[in-house]
């Protein structure tokens, strides 16, 4: 059977793929782990985007709304309640979970681009409240918190890769399961789906959600790495867009997809760091170049060919 | 037979803003029953099937579905109750395979199901095999054929063992084999004590497998009863076909042979995968008035878009010489070949006046000038309305807005596409006698498509019959009667 | 006193987005695009104007003339090397072109705010006054500058009222934005309907662009926030509605200068994005909205 043998190949390569990369810390220097280590968060953040465009159709043009409603939720509990980290992380998750809701709810009800528009808002609206409030979330600087998940760069590089393979696995089958199929039915074509008897916006609101939690979560373990959180490496619009390069760029609709576009991409970011200013220049460049001729994705062209005989 | 109703809609209405879609109806399916529910586009049948599996929610009326009123629900539980439908467009999911596009129809509507039950997968595949899949369950919609598309619908929507089957259009796009195919498993439904509410434009196709048929004109209903009752029912023939062939005027012969102007070899358009046009052959000379007649769905439409240029098409159009393929629609129109379609595409929110500006704008001022006055002679109400908003018209006055503005660009072939469509007698009294001003008067070149033959017939020079996208039939006016009328309906 | 101050200043940034703005819904009405680098036009149409004027030692108005031309390059470049080739590219299903065009504008958005960053770093620049001098408008002591600003403005909108309404192309432009299919069929070619409405639409956003450097100032980091202000305006107004904007802008504009007043200058934005918010949730046709 095809389709379950393609199954069973994705599934080996993920493992395989982890197993490598738990190995890459004896051969590859700190700096690059470090690299590496936010690249996988971002993974993360890339897949949970994925799963509510590839698979329930709706567009989030602000994923860092609920990343950052996640980092800060976490770092604010940390820093003033002084919680162990898996706590604020839950936290974290659940803060974003309910923002997430309260903006998701009654914009899913909105045709056409006012979908993606309140999602856009609501990261300006997100940025400009942390700025207002900078007393308690240190503002445009940012805030640091007290504790971090570790000051090893192999112990966080792994601390990373595990959170990211969890992850993977997670999203991945639900991707695949049976309410993964029902959730492509949902974004593909919703009237069809209602006809088979699906409650198509419980559907959606349940895949806003798990995007919220793994972003929540995502962001929370971004900043218990970096020890900080602000708004430049959370919330920006820039971050924004890049999230949904990294998904496009490996392949939508295919989540580890994200992961393999994340990986370029902050990659990329770093081999750019040199042309100073121009740097986010040349990556926006690169991401409109590939929405342009390369929509696909790598995954996508990979997998296409598969389909069309 | 005296099984009870399965499903009873009663006063079922639809008002989208001031139109009202459907009005008023009501009517009966018994399990085990196969009801043909027929109607011309307009007509609200397509309407009539939404509102029944909740993609529309009606304004007022009952349906009742074993006993319980349905009427509001959302598809999802109206899905659950037991109806199912077969949409006249395909709606696969192209990333899943055969089987996987037929185990959703059998998945339940919960969050947590992870992993579907183990009996999922053989009730799959056996309906596959039901329906003619059974050695393509692993491959992708993308490389199976139109009708196994088509089965691969009727798969999803009977999954679940529906009590009401509703199929959309059911033979559209097939073959003559495919079809009798089709007829086959939709009797095995009957057979199953399923009741089964098809909705198609026209009786003679599915005469042979209803058991009743409703007919439907504008919202209303027109007649019930057998499928022979309908077809030879005098509202329904005049509503069709705009009434008895016998009393139209012959037109005489034109006296000699005018050069070809348009002529179509070979024109094959597909939609996706489905076949709108096949092997078109069609010749129009110059100042002949030539009227393509058929029913909806026959494909008169995609045949003048074909010829406007918005479709794509095999074969070739020759334009005085030379071959149109690769013009853009717009260079088509202003070298003179220009189209007033179904659908008119006037500017509601601009004046009649702006909208006949518009239409003029390729000329010089004084031409334009010289033109409006011309067509105000020949539409005065035109004149009367100038300066109203389009859409404020009434659907007479837009239709003879829209031709005027066609008209307005001194086309050298005009095509006119069911300008009669949805129009009280009077005023198709009215565009006839200035279709025969048109003819007298000017030079111009008509192709006239109307499935109102009663209309199409003396104005033309001569007549092709479109059924189910190919030419039946060629001929003057004057044999129709005899040849083609008949079978016509 | 305040109350009038706050009238005046009201008064002259709202004219500076409702001409901005205008622009942005032209764009929607005629060719169905969000344009998320709208910022960027008019940030640099406003650069390039000041650097002419400046640097180059053109004078204000040369300086100004080639600043609306580079707004006009700028959109047109936009419309044929982002907007046009996603709408006609082949590998993007018709269902998610609407999503590609809005990121395509948003990442073009970025690149012209970090090209501009670079070529002449992100601090604000100011274009010298076309009038010096300050006058009374009601008992209050107004820049020239500010009181011509606000009449350009409307001059400016009230030819684009004269074009649409009055003159053969605004007649086809109107009808674009009404059935696109319609004017196809008149024998008007759809490409140079569009060509046309994004250069009036780059000509406008340069000028606003423009007379924002001469007002307050313009830099780099104004493109995020000017796009913000500018489809808050136009969803609020009623997307592809002209006069829906007008009023919006003049909504928005006292909005935020009302906030900078009395509330705190860094808190500008927030009561226009919340207002936004609410509109899309309670009218999201806005006020005045079509479609």
């Amino acid at each position: 059977m095809r389709s379950l043998s393609r199954s069973r190949l994705l599934w080996g390569a993920i493992l395989l793929c982890a197993a490598v990369a738990a190995l890459l810390p004896w051969w590859l220097s700190a700096y690059i782990l470090g690299i590496l280590t936010v690249a996988y968060y971002f993974g993360v953040f890339a897949m949970a985007w994925d799963l509510l465009f590839g698979f329930a159709g709706e567009v989030n043009f602000g994923p860092t709304f609920l990343i950052g409603l996640g980092a800060y939720g976490a770092a604010i509990l940390d820093a003033n309640f002084g919680q162990p980290i898996f706590v604020c992380v839950i936290a974290g998750a659940l803060v974003a979970l309910v923002g997430g809701l309260l903006l998701a709810l009654p914009a899913l009800r909105l045709r056409g681009p006012y979908f993606g528009l309140v999602t856009l808002v609501a990261v300006l609206l997100l940025q400009n409240f942390i700025v207002i409030f900078a007393h308690i979330t240190g503002g445009e600087i940012g805030m640091t918190v007290p504790d971090v998940l570790s000051a090893d760069a192999n112990a966080n590089y792994w601390y990373a890769l595990a959170f990211l393979f969890v992850c993977t696995i997670i999203l991945f089958g639900l991707s695949r399961s049976a309410v993964g199929l029902i959730l492509q039915a949902s974004g593909q074509d919703a009237i069809a789906a209602q006809a088979l008897g699906f409650n198509v916006t419980k559907h959606k609101v349940a895949a806003f959600c798990v995007s919220a939690v793994f972003s929540g979560m995502a962001g929370a373990m971004l900043v218990f790495y970096e020890g900080a959180a602000s708004v430049d490496t959370v919330i920006n619009l820039s971050i924004a867009v890049q999230v949904i390069i990294a998904a496009v760029l490996g392949g939508r609709r295919t989540i580890i997809g994200a992961v393999l576009g994340s990986i370029f991409l902050i990659l990329a970011n770093e081999f750019l760091r040199p042309l100073g200013q121009l740097n986010t220049f040349v990556v926006a460049a690169v991401a409109l170049a590939v929405i342009l001729f390369f929509p696909d994705g790598f995954l996508g062209y990979a997998l296409r060919g598969r389909q069309r005989e | 037979m005296t099984s009870p109703a399965r499903i009873e809609v009663r006063g079922l209405t639809k008002r989208f803003g001031g139109l009202v879609a459907v009005n008023d109806i009501g009517f009966d399916i018994a399990a085990g029953e196969i009801m043909g529910l027929i109607g011309p586009n307009g007509s609200g049948k397509s309407t009539v099937m939404k509102l029944i599996m909740g993609i529309e929610r009606p304004n007022a009326g009952t349906v009742m579905f074993d006993g319980v009123d349905v009427a509001g629900w959302p598809p999802h539980r109206i899905a659950r109750a037991g109806i199912g439908i077969v949409f006249q467009h395909s709606r696969p999911l192209h990333r899943q395979t055969v089987l996987e596009n037929i185990k959703l129809a059998l998945l339940p509507d919960s969050l947590l199901r992870l992993v579907s039950a183990p009996d999922v997968e053989t009730r799959a595949i056996a309906i596959a095999e039901r329906v003619g899949l059974g050695d393509v369950l692993h491959r992708h919609p993308g490389t199976l054929p139109f009708a196994s598309l088509r089965r691969m619908e009727m798969a999803k929507a009977i999954a679940r063992d529906p009590k009401l089957v509703l199929i959309d259009e059911p033979f559209a796009g097939l073959t003559a084999g495919e079809v009798a195919a089709f007829s086959q498993l939709i009797r095995g439904f009957r057979a199953e004590n399923r009741a089964v509410l098809l909705v198609d434009h026209n009786v003679k196709g599915v005469a042979a497998l209803v058991d009743r048929v409703f007919a439907m004109y504008l919202g209303e209903r027109v007649t019930e009863g057998t499928a022979d009752e309908v077809m030879h029912n005098e509202t329904v023939r005049r509503v069709y076909m705009g009434g008895d062939l016998a009393a139209i005027e012959r037109r005489p012969a034109p006296a000699s042979e005018k050069p070809t102007l348009l002529q179509l070899d070979g024109v094959g358009v597909l939609y996706g995968k489905a076949r709108a046009l096949d092997g078109i052959e069609l010749k129009v000379r110059e100042g002949e008035f030539v009227s393509i007649v058929g029913l909806n769905g026959a494909g008169k439409t995609t045949l003048f878009n074909t010829i406007s240029g918005f479709l794509p098409y095999s074969g070739e159009i020759i334009r005085g010489g030379e071959k149109l393929r690769g013009t853009s629609p717009a260079k088509i129109a202003r070298s003179g070949l220009v189209q007033c379609p179904e659908s008119r595409e006037l500017f509601g929110e601009m004046s009649v006046r702006e909208n006949l500006d518009l239409g003029g704008q390729h000329l010089t001022d004084e031409a334009r000038e010289k033109q409006l006055a011309w067509l105000f002679e020949l539409f005065p109400i035109l004149r009367e309305r100038q300066g109203q908003m389009a859409q404020t018209l009434s659907g007479g006055e837009q239709q003879m807005l829209a031709i005027g503005r066609a008209l307005m660009m001194q086309p050298k072939i005009l095509i006119l596409d069911e300008p009669t469509l949805g129009l009280a007698p009077v005023i198709l009294e009215l565009l006839s006698k200035a279709l025969e001003k048109l003819r007298q008067t000017t030079p111009i070149t008509v192709l006239l498509g109307e499935q109102n033959v009663t209309f199409a017939l003396p104005h033309a020079d001569r007549v092709y019959v479109l059924e189910h996208a190919r030419i039946v039939w060629e001929g003057d006016p004057g044999r129709f009667a005899a040849e083609a009328g008949a079978g016509y309906l | 006193m305040l109350g009038l101050q706050i009238i005046v200043d009201g008064f002259a940034i709202s004219s500076l987005y409702a001409l901005g703005a205008v622009g942005f819904t032209l764009i929607f009405g005629v060719s169905g695009v969000l344009n998320l680098a709208h910022g960027g036009i008019m940030v640099v149409a406003a650069l390039v104007g000041w650097y002419c004027a400046g640097e180059l030692g053109f004078g204000t108005y040369l300086g100004t003339l080639a600043g609306v031309a580079a707004g006009l390059a700028l959109a047109l470049a936009t419309y044929g090397i982002v907007v046009r080739p996603i709408q006609r590219s082949r590998a993007i299903p018709s269902a998610e072109t609407e999503i590609f065009v809005l990121t395509g504008t948003l990442l073009w958005g970025i690149m012209i705010e970090q090209g501009m960053a670079y070529l002449f770093s992100d601090n604000p620049v100011t274009i010298r006054p076309l009038i010096g001098g300050v006058m009374n408008v009601f008992g209050v002591r107004t820049p020239r500058n500010e009181v011509m600003i606000a009449a350009l403005c409307w001059i400016v909108i009230g030819l684009l009222w004269l074009l649409v309404n009055r003159t053969r192309a605004g007649k086809v432009l109107l009808a674009a934005s009404i059935n696109p299919r319609g004017l196809t069929l008149l024998g008007f070619e759809l490409s140079r309907v569009y060509v046309l409405v994004w250069s009036i639409y780059g000509v406008l956003a340069g000028i606003a662009g423009v007379l924002l450097a001469s007002f307050l100032g313009v830099g780099s980091a104004n493109t995020g926030p000017l796009t913000a202000s500018a489809f808050s305006i136009v969803v609020l107004g009623g997307l592809g509605s002209v006069s829906g904007t007008l009023i919006a802008a003049y909504v928005v504009g006292y909005l935020e200068t009302l906030t900078a007043y009395l509330i705190a200058p860094t808190l500008r934005p927030i009561p226009a994005l919340i207002l936004l918010v609410l509109a899309i949730y309670i009218r999201p046709q806005g006020i005045l909205g079509r479609r």
